[in-house]
């Protein structure tokens, strides 16, 4: 075969491969259900992480290490024809530390760098699961910025850290993400 | 790698203005010795931090080893990927695009290149499949059972103690708090609390005890304050209250957590176990904290298996990572060798190819003639040697070339100024009255002038005829006669003079023959050279003619008058005489008189002859002349018709005016009596008719003069004669007329022909220059 017909083959099944190869593994949105409450002049977030507590994690707080998962919240309003606009962001993370010495889970939750609230210890799995999974309408939005009777939607991202990467293309760090729209009625 | 090819310039008078010098050109990377030293260090240094880096990634933190650290080798990886597919695929096409433009050296140096680059490529990859699957064997074996099963077991035991001594001392907190009078705690009754839980620590059955006292705060919400606490003598003094206080809360608040491990400064750790005093309604009013030490070679043993399975277990969780950390290295160490290798392998073929690429271009140069094309070496070493030497040819071809050049000028010069001497003979040999003929050894003639053409009457082409064939009509035979008898290989010239007449004309010629003899010897023809002494022997009988006349006229003249005085003396003596004696007298005397006279009429004109003066000229109308002189026949002439036919646009000639009119009074004189006399007629019987022409040529700068009549002409061989002294055809006459014509017109530097006139009649043809 020519080297003329060779190259552009050739090229074509590289860019090919790399397109399959280095593309982030597709995130389920129903791994992250998320509901969203405007209230008392705030946009109240509750959302649930299923299914995160995996053996790799369970491995990683069981070692000791302080494994972390993070959840990018971000309140955006749909734009057509162009990216989605981004009212406001916030990032709520949970901390869990377990003692293999006492056998405690040490969980503290943080939002937006800040702890919300003393950092609790438990020796209860579920508990833990629980602390790290599940939050319960947080008000992480204000109402002010809003448009009444306008549509928007809460998206959240969720990390994990520490992350079981791979070498070549340690890339795509939201493992699991969710959406939920709402009409904002004053 | 750049070419560096120069031509050296040429020696120009500008070239020699002081000019300033062009900085030198900077030297590329690769070829620059510091430059690629430093490329070499900082490889090393990479190295060497990249081997540290590896050594050390696992006391990293696990998101900066995951987070930082692989990422950014990824990154590096990557880089260095596409730097190696970069310059792969450069050099790929480039190498395609030569073998395409089919350079020199195109498909050598693809073969070198893919050579040195199969040579790096091959080994360094399998080199990377096996250093990899190394790697991960060896991730794997970290984290073998035994190992796994030793620790976790370890840490089941140090865990398993912990929670036995905290169960113990949270069973004691609870007793002591179960024993504690809720009623005393409630109202803060320090001694009889301290009463109460004294005996437990002074008897040794717990390290320390704690009690606070639980009330609600401003916000309703259960506050803490230390009641009392009674602590054992040998119980480490460096623990922190706080964390009873913060566990004491806890309980209060109403945690299920009550317990808490603090460490301690001397080296042990204290456990901590809390419970709720409740009054009998259930109410949190009291909370006793209890701890207890644990001896500190014990904790710490502890403490180190609980780290020890951590950190095997983080090592397990990162084992990824890590493995990813390591594999990245590995590749990145790979990629550098095989961009190095990729880059080393083109330098070199273009280390090895281009010299060699130089030298054809260069030899192709030469070979268009660009002899000052010189190479620039590069190297120092055989290549640079070679190119000295390809310079040095170059140079020796510059020098013979233009030693060439200069022979060649040289010779040009010289066929040039042959060329010139040859058409200045030419021109000599062509201008020149003398006839020239050149005769090769084979008889053919190899050259002749104009004047040799003319001379003997020549026309077409002469030239590579047979000599012979060229003199073979009869007039020339004696030239061919004495050209066939030149005695073969006669050195010494020889000269001989032949007569011969064409067209009613006696040509003489002097002829000299030389034999051509090459300086070998050897001879090569001959030439023949043609000398008109036509001209010559006129003058000779002219000049012989006038010194006859006047020894003639000196003879003759002087007996004359003695003569004729001697008659008339005779007439007067007999006058007495008898008449038949004196008529006898008269009758004699006056003979010899008349004769008298007339020999004194021809003496006068044989010293006329004789004595003609050098002609005096001046520039002269010649149509005012010849009117003048025409006009003496006005009225003199009864048939014959004179007819003036005169040019328009005559210049002024510089004649003698005296003789010339002496000469058309002589030629029209000429032309009466051939027409027979003033009423005289042709021979036809049409009337007579003398036409007198003028005629300018101006291409040869010559006035012509033209007598013609219509009367009976005059014959091929009187022609010649008629300008001879004493040749007449008239009865009468001396027969000097046309000879002083021909004198006169002679000393004028002209010439005078005669030739037919058309139809019938005499021509006389007068060149004089003007």
């Amino acid at each position: 075969m020519k080297l003329r017909f060779l190259v552009p083959i050739v090229a074509a099944l590289a860019v090919g491969a790399l397109a399959l190869g280095l593309h982030p593994a597709p995130v389920a949105a129903q791994d992250l259900r998320v509901t969203p409450l405007p209230r008392n002049g705030q946009v109240l977030v509750s959302f649930t992480l299923v299914d995160a507590f995996d053996d790799d994690v369970r491995a990683a707080i069981r070692s000791g290490l302080p494994t972390t998962f993070t959840y990018d919240v971000s309140l955006m309003r749909a734009v057509s024809l162009w990216f989605d606009r981004t009212i406001a962001e916030a990032t709520v993370s949970a901390t869990v530390r377990y003692d293999n010495l006492t056998r405690r889970y040490q969980v503290t939750r943080m939002i937006n760098g800040r702890v919300e609230s003393t950092p609790q210890v438990t020796d209860n799995e579920d508990t833990v699961r629980s602390l790290m999974t599940e939050f319960d309408k947080l008000p992480l939005f204000d109402t002010a910025d809003l448009e009444v009777n306008a549509e928007y939607y809460l998206r959240v991202r969720a990390r994990t850290s520490p992350r079981n990467a791979w070498f070549i293309w340690p890339w795509g760090r939201h493992r699991a993400s969710g959406r939920a729209t709402f009409t904002f009625i004053q | 790698m750049s070419a560096t090819v120069r031509k050296l310039p040429s020696p120009t008078p500008s070239a020699r203005a002081p000019v300033r010098p062009a900085p030198p050109a900077r030297p590329p990377f690769r070829d620059n010795p510091k430059l690629i030293l430093l490329g070499i260090g900082l490889l090393l240094a990479a190295l060497v931090a990249m081997i540290t880096l590896a050594d050390r990634s696992t006391e990293f933190y696990p998101d900066f080893l995951s987070e930082v650290v692989l990422y950014a080798l990824s990154v590096a990886d990557l880089t260095m990927l596409v730097a190696l597919a970069f310059v792969l695929a450069r050099n790929i096409i480039k190498l395609v695009v030569e073998r395409r433009r089919a350079l020199p050296f195109a498909r050598f140096r693809a073969k070198l290149v893919a050579a040195l680059l199969g040579m790096t490529i091959i080994p360094s990859v399998l080199v990377l499949i096996v250093g990899s699957e190394l790697i991960r064997n060896s991730a794997n074996r970290w984290f073998n059972p035994p190992i796994e099963e030793v620790l976790s077991s370890a840490n089941e035991i140090a865990g398993d103690y912990y929670e036995e001594r905290s169960g113990v001392v949270a069973d004691h907190a609870r007793r002591i708090a179960d024993a504690l009078p809720a009623e005393r705690v409630a109202d803060g009754d320090v001694g009889a609390v301290r009463d109460a839980i004294a005996p437990e620590v002074t008897e040794g059955r717990i390290g320390m005890v704690e009690v606070y006292q639980v009330h609600p705060d401003a916000a309703g919400r259960p506050d803490v304050s230390a009641l009392v606490a009674v602590e054992a003598p040998t119980l480490p003094r460096d623990h922190e209250r706080a964390s009873a206080d913060r566990l004491a809360a806890r309980v209060a608040a109403g945690s299920t957590e009550t317990r808490a491990l603090d460490r301690l400064d001397s080296g042990g750790e204290l456990v901590r176990a809390a419970s709720a005093v409740r009054d009998a309604a259930g109410k949190v009013v009291g909370v006793v904290v209890a701890s207890d030490t644990l001896s500190g070679e014990l904790a710490s043993h502890s403490r180190r298996i609980t780290e020890a399975y951590e950190a095997y277990s983080q090592l397990k969780v990162l084992k990824r990572p890590l493995e990813g950390v390591y594999l990245s290295f590995f590749l990145m160490v790979t990629l550098m060798i095989l961009v190095s290798a990729t880059w080393m392998g083109l330098y070199v073929a273009k280390r090895i190819t281009r010299p060699v690429q130089r030298l054809a271009a260069g030899a192709r140069e030469i070979g268009a003639g660009h002899l000052d094309h010189r190479i620039e070496p590069e190297t120092a070493d055989e290549f640079g040697a070679l190119v000295e030497a390809f310079n040095a040819m170059a140079g020796e071809l510059a020098v013979s070339r233009r030693r060439i050049e200069r022979s060649r000028i040289d010779l040009e010069r010289k066929s040039q100024e042959i060329d010139e001497r040859r058409r200045y003979f030419e021109t000599i040999l062509g201008r020149i009255a003398t006839g020239v003929i050149a005769i090769g050894a084979d008889g053919a003639v190899t050259a002749i002038n104009g004047a040799a053409l003319r001379l003997l009457g020549l026309e077409g082409p002469v030239v590579g005829e047979p000599i012979r064939t060229v003199l073979a009509r009869e007039p020339l035979e004696p030239l061919r006669h004495l050209v066939e008898d030149r005695r073969p290989g006669a050195l010494e010239p020889a000269a001989h003079e032949i007569s011969f007449v064409t067209g009613g004309h006696e040509t003489r010629l002097s002829v000299t023959a030389t034999t051509l003899v090459s300086d070998a010897g050897s001879v090569e023809g001959m030439v023949l050279v043609l000398d008109d002494v036509t001209p010559l022997i006129r003058a000779q009988r002219v000049a012989a003619w006038r010194d006859v006349a006047r020894r003639l006229a000196h003879e003759i003249k002087n007996p004359l008058t003695p003569i004729q005085l001697c008659a008339e003396r005779l007439r007067r003596h007999f006058a007495q005489a008898p008449p038949q004696a004196r008529a006898l007298v008269e009758e004699c005397t006056g003979t010899i008189v008349g004769e008298v006279e007339s020999l004194k009429g021809l003496v006068d004109e044989f010293s006329q002859f004789a004595r003609m003066p050098a002609p005096r000229t001046v520039p002269t109308d010649v149509h005012a002349l010849l009117d003048e002189a025409l006009a003496l026949y006005n009225g003199l002439l009864r048939t014959v018709h004179l007819h003036r036919a005169f040019a328009s646009g005559l210049p002024l000639v510089r004649v003698d005016p005296e003789q010339i009119r002496r000469v058309v009074i002589n030629l029209v004189d000429n032309a009466v009596e051939a027409l027979g006399g003033p009423s005289g007629a042709a021979a036809d019987g049409t009337p007579g008719r003398i036409t007198v022409e003028t005629q300018y040529d101006a291409t040869n700068g010559v006035a012509r003069v033209i007598v013609a009549d219509n009367g009976p002409g005059i014959s091929e061989a009187d022609r010649e004669k008629l300008f001879m002294p004493y040749y007449s055809t008239k009865r009468r006459g001396s027969g000097l007329g046309l000879a002083i014509v021909r004198r006169i017109v002679a000393e004028h530097g002209g010439s005078i022909e005669v030739g037919d006139n058309v139809p019938t009649g005499t021509r006389f043809t007068i060149e004089l220059p003007c």
